[in-house]
């Protein structure tokens, strides 16, 4: 099953993000990386890392960012990680936070490979609330 | 596909079936988004099949959990279930399943 990790500058909303689309998607594989190492607002390539790893079971990682320096963060890990390294394949994708998280998740426990996943976050950006 | 305006009628193609299947739910519960979920995870196990649910006057492809969630469809409501490709009696009846008896706690 693709893996999600939620990266956020806040450690609550990942880890409340990833509790919430785990819900909706019984079953999926959502890993939250909110937070500096110590907990303060912020990013860490660390804790983003040790989500990639957690989540990755081999059939692919999807990165979801919150906001500008999550994407930066997710970079600089993606540039150390080799996203293809051993054939698994890590992706990072422009999607709107809580609504590509719950889609994604449905996506992925639903069987879904890597890019349908990914697409599946990226279409969260055309749904509308009401 | 053959002129037909049967609710339910079966195509014939060189390679495979095409079933089409229709049903109404009454739901017993809000639309919340635990069952959207349990929609749309059952909609992405059958890729083939096209599963579309209509609601008032607004419509959403089952795949999408946000679409399904966004049909505001609440507790007696009337939502229809319009399934294309194969197996689609089978899938439309796990679909109503999901919705006429939803297993969540809000």
């Amino acid at each position: 099953m693709v893996g999600i990790v939620l990266i956020s500058h806040s450690k609550g909303l990942a880890e409340g993000a990833a509790e919430l689309a785990g819900q909706i998607a019984g079953g999926a594989r959502v890993f939250p990386a909110g937070g500096t190492d110590d907990g303060r607002l912020g990013t860490s390539t660390e804790l983003i890392g040790a989500a990639i790893t957690a989540a990755d079971t081999g059939d692919g990682v999807l990165l979801i960012p919150d906001l500008g320096s999550a994407v930066l963060s997710a970079r600089s890990v993606l540039a150390e990680l080799d996203p293809e390294h051993g054939g698994k394949r890590i992706m990072l994708v422009d999607a709107p936070f809580i609504e590509g998280a719950v889609a994604a998740a449905v996506a992925a426990s639903g069987g879904l490979d890597l890019e349908m996943v990914a697409s599946a976050a990226e279409e969260a950006r055309d749904a509308r609330k009401l | 596909m053959p002129a037909n305006s049967e609710p339910q009628h079966t195509t014939n193609t060189a390679q495979h079936v095409t079933d089409l299947a229709e049903r109404v739910v009454i739901l017993p519960k809000h639309l919340h988004a635990r069952p959207a979920g349990q929609v749309a995870q059952a909609a992405a196990r059958h890729q083939a099949t096209t599963i579309e649910l209509v609601s008032g006057n607004r419509r959403a492809d089952a795949r999408s959990v946000l679409a399904v969630m966004a049909l505001g469809a609440v507790t007696g409501g009337e939502v229809r279930v319009i399934v294309a490709g194969p197996d689609a009696t089978v899938v439309a009846n796990d679909i109503v399943g999901l919705l006429e008896r939803p297993d969540t706690d809000e």
